[in-house]
This record gives structure tokens, sequence and C-alpha cells, in this order.
């Protein structure tokens, strides 16, 4: 078996040995045939005349950035949450965005006055969140810091849905916002928005409705 | 030692000649591959491209001072003049002047330059209809699943103007349990050219259900569906559809009966 296994290998980079040495000669050989000797150099022009596609254009639709904030859960005091998105722009003013967050959230009211109760275990307390939300660029515009300095800005209002994981269960979770960006330059921007998650839960006992808020502060670049 | 070292060589020299000739082996294939991809080793990675450079063909095209509609416009570039496209940002693309100036003209405004071999630049006026074959889509819905909120996501290639094919990957919510769906489904269009176009489609997969663990005491499940659906696209603009769905679901369980559940969701859909 292993010696058929070597066979096989040993063809196989026989024949690949003998095709690199093969193939550079044969297009050599067509290159040859692709001259027209005197009268080619003759005809053919110096200057390459380009015809332009749009593929040929560098495009920048995308944008991933990295945001650090505090989310406040309901009775789960506020924590610092961290987080990935990701951004498509569809046109100037709709994006659609994927975020990604995790947080640790702590301990509830009663769980520290009443002392020794735990509700939820240490991993319990774990929470993270994926959602994708349509925004809209609804006032965009320019800050003038300096008589030669000049920044666009944009306003923006996004709402969505995704999941919530916390406390080993999943939520259903709408998200509502809003926030500010501040382009550096064409390619990166600092965002500073706040996020309502808004889920409902039975972890005491009776169906609650919380709403979440984010504030944060991002940083992302285009490409 | 001299024995031993004799011992160890006997033992090993047959693998290491093994070893020798596979990694030859893998080698030599991967290197064939490579010599018929052109030149891959001679790639130019980090080299600057040649600038795209245009000459007006229009009395003058305005240019913004950034990519959008409410922008000023500071500056027009006249006919004659050549510009430097340097790169593009939804519908808007950056631009440097002759004198250095950067700002940003409409796509559209392309059309009224030319090229250095006298022709028009390939900027193909995108519709509706261009979406509609050959074409990836993606997209994510939000709806209710027998009680159970659902949360979608749609990876669809649009193989001809009438017939796609998507995989679809679905989390449910629900107040007694969670489920999890991957399906595979095939969906036709028969009027893709409509602004609002209906669509059905069947599909197959498989549902795992996850049971509250805090009121049902019961193990995961994980069974196979089918699915049938009708639903319609509604152009919004460019390449942003909106996707309404009903989904009727078949789930093939391991107890007596099957069991039937009625999906329905909304959404949008962004095509590549």
């Amino acid at each position: 078996m292993e010696n058929r296994v070597q066979r096989i290998f040993l063809t196989a980079s026989l024949l690949s040995a003998l095709s690199l040495f093969n193939v550079p000669a044969f297009a050599a050989e067509q290159s040859e045939k692709n001259d027209d000797g005197e009268l080619g150099k003759i005809i053919t022009p110096d200057i390459e005349r380009r015809h332009i596609k749009e593929a040929d254009l560098d495009t920048e639709n995308f944008e991933v950035g990295l945001y650090y904030g505090v989310l406040s859960l309901e009775d789960f005091g506020a924590n610092p949450v961290e987080g990935i998105s990701f951004s498509y722009h569809i046109t100037e003013d709709l994006f659609a965005q994927a975020n990604y967050g995790i947080s640790k959230t702590q301990k509830t009211s009663y769980e520290l006055l009443s002392g020794g109760v735990d509700l939820l275990t240490k991993d319990q307390r774990n929470l993270s969140y994926y959602n994708i939300s349509l925004g809209y660029n609804l006032l965009p515009g320019q800050v003038y810091i300096s008589d030669k300095w000049h920044f666009n800005t944009g306003v923006y209002f996004i709402a969505g849905a995704g999941n919530t994981q916390f406390a080993e269960k999943n939520y259903f979770t709408y998200n509502l916002g809003s926030g500010f960006k501040f382009y550096a330059t064409d390619w990166m921007l600092l965002d500073l928005s706040m996020r309502d998650y808004s889920f409902t839960h039975q972890l005491f006992g009776v169906s609650k409705k919380t709403n979440n808020l984010e504030s944060r502060f991002g940083l992302s670049i285009f490409f | 030692m001299n024995r031993y070292v004799k011992k160890t060589l006997q033992q090993y020299l047959p693998r290491a000649r093994q070893s020798c000739i596979y990694v030859l082996g893998v080698l030599s294939i991967l290197l064939s591959f490579n010599t018929y991809a052109d030149n891959f080793w001679n790639l130019h990675w980090f080299e600057k491209q040649a600038p795209i450079e245009v000459t007006v063909n229009d009395a003058f095209i305005n240019v913004y001072n950034a990519p959008g509609r409410g922008y000023p416009i500071f500056h027009v570039v006249e006919r004659g003049e050549t510009i430097t496209l340097l790169k593009m940002q939804t519908d808007w693309i950056k631009i440097k002047t002759g004198r250095g100036l950067l700002g940003w003209i409409k796509r559209s405004d392309v059309l009224l330059t030319l090229g250095p071999d006298g022709q028009v630049p390939e900027f193909a006026d995108t519709t509706q209809a261009d979406y509609l074959a050959d074409r990836f889509e993606l997209g994510t819905a939000f709806g209710d699943f027998d009680g159970a909120k659902a949360f979608d996501v749609n990876l669809g290639y649009r193989f001809t103007k009438n017939l796609s094919s998507e995989i679809r990957v679905a989390q449910n919510t629900g107040q007694y349990s969670d489920s999890q769906i991957v399906a595979f489904a095939i969906v036709h269009q028969p009027f893709p050219d409509l602004r609002v176009s209906p669509f059905i489609g069947i599909g197959a997969g498989t549902i795992k259900t996850i049971p509250s663990t805090t009121l049902v005491q019961s193990e995961d499940r994980r069974d196979h569906l089918f699915q049938a659906s009708i639903g319609a696209y509604a152009h919004i603009t460019g390449r942003f559809f909106l996707r309404a769905e009903f989904v009727n679901d078949y789930i093939l369980t391991s107890r007596n009966t099957n069991q039937e559940v009625n999906e329905w969701k909304i959404g949008f859909n962004v095509f590549f």
C-alpha cells in the first residue's frame, strides 16, 4: 500500500517536473510565432491605448470597525461592552450593519442586599449579542475646525434585530439607535453612538420586557 | 554507541526517505498548479497601478467636496481637462484634477468623459434587471415562527433570471423552546422584471429544537424538515430589495405525528 502511494507521488512529481520545464518552452515557441518580425514592430504603436472599465477602479463600500462602550443591562448593572461591526454601504444613504458584542454583567441589587443568594452562575453572567441592522444616513454635514481643516460628519439612524445570549439562553432582540460619524479621512471614521436593545426574559419567574441602553465609541475603516 | 547510532539510522532512514518523497510530491504538485497560473512568482502585489486618467467631454462636470449630493460644489472641470479617477464609494468617485485638487464627482458623470482610447469608460447603468442573473444575494429577515421570533440570514446565488438557490440559516427564539434551522432551497421567480416580483420556493433541511430548561424537562431534538414558501421581492433602490415571505414548514419528527409550522418573515436582500 505504502509503496503504491509512494509511486503515485513519484509519478506525480516527475510529471509535474516535466511540465515545469515544458510549459515555458512551449510558451516561448508560441510568442515567437506571434511576432511578425520587422513589420509587426513598425505597425504596433508604442503607447497602450487603455480602455477604462468600472472594475479598474477601487471601490470602498465595506466598513469594518471595533467599538467599546457601556451596556446597561436592566437589573444587572452597567457594564463595559466591546464588539466588532461590519457594514456594507448600499447607497450613499443606506447601509446594512452586522454587530457582535460581548459583556459581563454584575449581580442584581437583590443578590447584593440579601447576601449569599446567587441567581446566576459565573458563566451565566456572560452576555453576547449579534444583530443585523439597517442604517440611514439622515444628516450628512461638515465641521470646520480651523481655516484650513474641515471634516465630514454624519448623523445616522439604525434599527434591526438579532439575538442576545444571556444566562445560557437566547433572546430575540430588537435594536434601535442613532449615532454620529466623524470622518477623520475618506477611509477612517470615528463613531459615537447609542443603541437600545430590547428583549423579554423570564429570569425572575415572570415575563419582563427590558430596555438596555448601550453607548459606545468606535473606530472603523473603509475597504 | 556507534551501534546505537547505526540502529537508529536504520530505523529512521526509510521513514525520512519516505517523508522526503511525500514532501517532494506535494511540493511539485503545488508547483505544477502554479506553472499554469500566469507567472505566479512574478506577480507585483504591491506595485502601484497606472493612474486611471479620463478627459472631460462635456461643457463641465461638477466637483463636490465630499461624497454626497448635499455637499457643496467647490470646483468644476471643463471640457478637455484631464482628471484622474482615484476610487469609488457607493455612487461617488474621488478624482484628482490636473492641478492636484481633490474632489468627488457623481458616478454617472463618468459617462461624460473619454478614456485614453477615445471611448466612454464602461460604467454600466445598473437597473433592477442587472441584478437578476449570475449574482449573489445576501439578506436577513425577521418574523414569526409559530409564536417564536425568527431571525434569518440567507445567502443565494441566481443562476438565471428566474431561478436561484439559497442557503437559509435561522435562529428562532420562543417562550417554551428555541430552534435553529439550516436549509437549502430552490426559488423560482416567474416575473423577475416586475418592481414587486412574486416568488415560490421549496427547500429541505434540518431543525434543532432546544426546549427551555426552566420550563420543560426534555432533550434537544434534531429533525428533518421540508419548506414550501411563497413571497415577493420589492425593488427599492440600486442593489437593495425588500423581501417578504410566508413559509410552510413540515417537520418530520421522530414522534407519531409530523408537525406543520407556519412562518412569516420580512427583511431585506442586497445583490452583489
